[in-house]
């Protein structure tokens, strides 16, 4: 049904490594930084990753519809100017189901690192 | 920064449109997008229109239509795994308590119906009605989601007819029938159109046409079928010599009440009052009896053609049942008021005539026909609730020769 190989990330990595983790990015931006709208969430990524992860609008879009369908985000309309813009903040629910993706994430990285046995790049 | 006027976010919007972008909510965060990347990535100098079909292509990989569908897909994505899981549910379910149910039937054990009304109701309001939805997810022509809509609401309706068939409910043969209609006079003519024109289809169309037609048909005789004439027959004569019984009763009756007046001049007063009673009696039945032949008659003179009528309508549960008891199973006040008749009979016979135990002109509660559980219910439904008409106009028959004979039995 779902087409996980359409998945529009532009990065410098694969998508199979990045598969799946749009859901954390943008529930652990939004539980940081409160409300914030489409474009404002694709540029921040790009910022913190020095560019190395680029939300595409194709990706983002859906995924925050279906979001706040499932009750995990609410969206706020501001005028601004001649057009309307949709902000985006995470319910209670979904600051727990950010925290929890974040650790589910974590735990994976902990045990891909012991996996691979690589040494954790802390500089 | 670039400031985009009215006109240039109303071009982007039209486009956005143009695109096939219907969900609103997706068409403001878009517009809104789309304005913020001109906004900050075009220079003063550089033209809005260029600009703008130079930065569109980073929001897709074929065309923008995409992120509507992407977004479709993802709104539909958690009900179609639970919409599954219920279908496989409802499925398993169904097949489970449907075998176990037609067993225990068999076997004349409790909780065979029960189990099967659950089975056929899950089948019918659940497992059907969700393959239809999850199918109809998948077909992309509209001409097949109508001809899949059509092929749904004949499957329930059908399966609801066996239930109704075979709980005796009313309404089976009209369910049956108007399900049956659905698959020749619609399903079919839509399949059939729809397939002849692509050539590659044609034969198959074809085959599978003839067979439905002949399948369509063969359910026709099966849900149609009535017992063999040979039977209705034998029920028809025992009926017919009861009638005679009744009218021999009656008239015997009125010419031993006559030669009892002739005899000691004048009838007991008493025998009036039990002689009335009798007549009124035995007229109630009779108009019941009329009121179902007329109706089962539409209108006709059932006495016209009376032993064709028997022959045709024998088994036929939903008349009496609809005319004599509602929708709950209450029975209807023609059917009470011969009951009151009778205790108020038996209460005459006891008080005036001394007859106690009287075998016939039971009003008791009893155990119903073909009732493998035994469960005592009261005597009008012991008596006519799902009967067919041939024993529900022998019981009638039978309860006016009752009355006569007691009435007789009083001189």
């Amino acid at each position: 049904m779902y087409n996980q190989n359409k998945v529009y990330l532009c990065s410098m990595y694969s998508s199979e490594l990045i598969k799946g983790t749009l859901k954390t990015i943008i529930l652990k931006l939004l539980s940081e930084n409160g409300k914030m709208y489409g474009y404002e969430i694709t540029q921040k990524v790009k910022e913190l990753t020095d560019g190395k992860i680029q939300l595409t609008e194709g990706a983002l879009y859906p995924t925050l519809h279906a979001l706040e369908d499932d009750g995990i985000l609410t969206t706020n309309a501001v005028n601004v100017g001649n057009r309307i813009r949709k902000y985006y903040t995470v319910t209670k629910s979904g600051k727990k189901l950010a925290t929890e993706k974040v650790n589910e994430y974590q735990d994976f990285m902990n045990t891909m690192i012991f996996l691979l046995d690589l040494k954790p790049n802390l500089g | 920064m670039v400031v985009l006027t009215e006109q240039q976010v109303t071009f982007i919007l039209d486009e956005i449109k143009r695109n096939g972008i219907e969900l609103e909510e997706l068409q403001l965060n878009l517009l809104d997008h789309i304005c913020c990347v001109i906004e900050n990535e075009m220079l003063a100098d550089q033209d809005f229109g260029e600009f703008y079909h130079a930065i569109i292509p980073r929001f897709f990989k074929r065309d923008l239509l995409e992120i509507q569908q992407e977004t479709d897909l993802l709104l539909t994505f958690k009900h179609y795994y639970a919409m599954k899981k219920v279908m496989i549910g409802s499925g398993i379910f169904s097949a489970i308590t449907f075998i176990a149910g037609a067993f225990l039937k068999l076997m004349y054990l409790p909780a065979g119906s029960a189990l099967l009304v659950l089975a056929v109701s899950s089948f019918s309001l659940l497992f059907l009605p969700l393959v239809f939805l999850l199918k109809a997810k998948e077909v992309k022509v509209k001409r097949e989601k109508i001809t899949l809509s059509v092929a749904a609401i004949f499957a329930i309706l059908f399966s609801l007819s066996i239930l109704f068939k075979i709980m005796h409910w009313p309404g089976a043969n009209i369910l049956s029938m108007t399900a049956l209609g659905i698959l020749v006079f619609v399903f079919l003519p839509i399949y059939f159109f729809g397939g002849i024109r692509n050539a590659e289809a044609r034969t198959n169309t074809i085959t599978t046409s003839i067979l439905i037609l002949s399948a369509g048909g063969l359910l026709f005789m099966l849900t149609s079928i009535k017992p063999s004439r040979r039977v209705n027959f034998l029920h028809y004569t025992a009926l017919q010599q009861l009638n005679e019984s009744y009218k021999y009763a009656t008239a015997q009756t009125k010419m031993l009440s006559v030669d009892s007046a002739t005899a000691s001049n004048k009838l007991k007063p008493d025998f009036t009052e039990l002689h009335n009673s009798c007549d009124e009696l035995c007229h109630k039945i009779e108009t019941e009896k009329n009121r179902i032949n007329e109706y089962i008659t539409a209108g006709q003179d059932p006495k016209q053609d009376y032993e064709e009528v028997f022959y045709d309508y024998a088994t036929d549960y939903d008349v009496p049942n609809n005319l004599l008891f509602d929708n709950l199973g209450n029975p209807s006040s023609h059917l009470i008021a011969i009951k009151n008749d009778m205790a108020h009979l038996k209460t005459l016979l006891k008080e005036k005539y001394n007859k106690r135990d009287i075998a016939i002109l039971n009003i008791a509660d009893a155990d119903s026909y073909g009732n493998p559980e035994k469960e005592i219910v009261p005597w009008e439904k012991a008596k006519f609730y799902h009967v067919p008409y041939g024993l529900v106009m022998t019981n009638f028959t039978q309860l006016q020769l009752d009355v006569r004979m007691i009435e007789a039995s009083c001189l």
